[in-house]
């Protein structure tokens, strides 16, 4: 197997945090997924869109 | 002209027949291909099988010859053997419809009464510049190998991608996985999607996410496949992108819509646009699960013949990926709705530190105020076997209340949904054995 790939880190699409199985939060917004590391990043993330 | 006619012998289809004849009716059953559909043929059985060999450590060519050995038994004593048991008129042959009361096979024309079509799914293959010149593998091709391969690339990143992963893997193949979304799974609970995607780089398998496909060709030594963010060379590819339903039955001239996936439009009775005709199983390009395609098929049925009105609850319907450990849900996604939910990881459940399984967790959402369960989802060691348990809970509307006056029995992996109902009230890290 030769691999010429980066692998993206998944993070926060608010503050930028990477993100793992013990702080992940996902909002469906306008009928996409989007990943946070809290509903207070979340919320602010939503607020922006409004 | 005939009381029934089942189109497709599946899951659904063999459901169909059985509960045809408990309502004193002779159907005729027409199918193509291999008797008993995917599931035994080239799905649930052979898949399942394999995983068991490779995690036992059986090697690559005589696990392959062992399972297509145990399909042969299993396709003759479930559905070979179980059609002789049954008063049916078997047709073979592709059938297509050539009125609203009438289908054709090769030079036969079958009039009937009452229709069932249960002609289950293909795979779906996206359009990818060069892939149908270099060849590639689906579900078939890669349960049936015609050579042994160093490496496997994989397309796609659902329950399919996962199961073939850890299979191969487990065969010594170096894997990989290309997901287009931004995790596997993505429609699961984001913690299990980041949890197993963890489980399989352990492993040894690749994972790269949020990547897109956008050729392939021949590479140096094997199948070269360029994506957005670079490229991969493997000898093998595998598509598992989806299946799609197998509706090529003219069904315009039977009066049959599609609907948005381009399944066959169904009621919540199973009945299609033309009144007398019914579908069920993967062909309604809804949920594609064998348990859900058998119980359609005898809701179909019960509702043709009998007028029943029968109509299924979706909610309680349980879906399992049968990696190690598995993946289990059923009912709604935390981010479905404004819901509570409390999770529980498998390091925190005595049998699963016993075993030593204790990858995973299990979450639980509640409706807030009356705390009615509306998901459980699960990873953990045999998940498969206990998610039934929170499926009747949903299916009867119960409350975590409900879960915690249960019994469970200690020490059990099943006990952690007892566990989690109680991570409503208090913190579970902090208590005794059984409580």
């Amino acid at each position: 197997m030769k691999i010429r790939i980066n692998q993206n880190e998944l993070k926060c699409e608010q503050c930028g945090a990477p993100l793992s199985e013990d702080d992940i939060y996902v909002r469906v917004i306008n009928g996409e997924k989007h990943y946070f590391c809290c509903s207070h990043c979340a919320d602010k993330f939503e607020a922006r869109l409004k | 002209m005939k009381d029934l006619v089942i189109i497709g012998y599946g899951a659904a289809g063999f459901a169909s027949l059985i509960e045809a004849n408990e309502l004193g009716i002779k159907p005729v059953l027409i199918g193509y291909g291999p008797i008993g559909g995917t599931c035994v043929n080239v799905g649930c059985v052979p898949s399942k099988r394999l995983l068991h060999l490779g995690e036992k450590g059986g090697d690559f060519f005589s696990s392959f010859e062992d399972t297509r050995q145990f399909v042969r038994k299993a396709r003759k004593e479930k559905y070979e053997d179980v059609l002789s048991y049954y008063d049916v008129e078997l047709i073979e042959g592709k059938a297509h419809f050539i009125s609203p009361h009438e289908v054709k096979v090769g030079d036969k024309v079958i009039e009937g009464k009452k229709f069932i079509i249960a002609t289950g799914s293909s795979p779906f293959i996206p359009e990818i510049p060069g892939l149908k010149d270099l060849g590639y593998w689906t579900n078939v091709e890669a349960l049936n190998p015609d050579r042994k391969i160093s490496s496997l690339v994989i397309i796609g990143g659902r329950a399919e991608a996962l199961e073939f992963s850890q299979m191969y893997r487990n065969f010594g193949v170096e894997v990989a996985i290309l997901q287009r979304s931004k995790t596997l799974i993505p429609d699961w609970e984001p913690e299990i999607s980041l949890e197993i995607q963890r489980v399989l780089e352990e492993e040894g398998i690749y994972v790269i996410t949020d990547v897109k496909v956008k050729e392939v060709k021949k590479g140096e030594s094997g199948k070269l496949v360029i994506t957005n963010r670079g490229d991969i060379e493997a000898d093998e590819i595998l598509m598992a992108t989806g299946r799609k339903p197998n509706v090529d039955l003219n069904l315009s001239s039977a009066g049959v819509e599609l609907n948005k996936k381009g399944g066959i439009k169904v009621n919540d009775e199973l009945q299609t646009t033309n009144p007398n005709i019914y579908a069920a199983g993967d062909v309604i390009g809804d949920k594609m699960l064998e348990a859900l395609a058998g119980y359609e098929g005898t809701i179909a049925v019960r509702n043709a013949i009998k007028g029943e009105h029968k109509k299924i609850d979706f909610l309680s319907v349980p879906q399992v990926i049968f990696t190690r450990p598995n993946l289990a849900r059923v009912g709604l996604n935390s981010f479905d709705g404004d819901f509570d939910s409390r999770t529980v990881k498998m390091k925190d459940i005595v049998k699963a530190q016993i075993i030593d399984a204790e990858k995973g967790l299990i979450k639980m959402v509640v409706e807030k105020g009356s705390k009615r369960i509306m998901g459980v989802h699960v990873m953990a060691e045999n998940a498969a076997e206990f998610i039934g348990e929170a499926a009747l809970a949903i299916k009867h509307r119960m409350t975590i209340d409900d879960i915690i006056d249960t019994v469970h029995v200690f020490p059990t992996v099943a006990e952690s949904l007892r566990i989690v109902a109680l991570a409503f009230y208090k913190d579970v890290e902090k208590l005794s054995c059984c409580v």
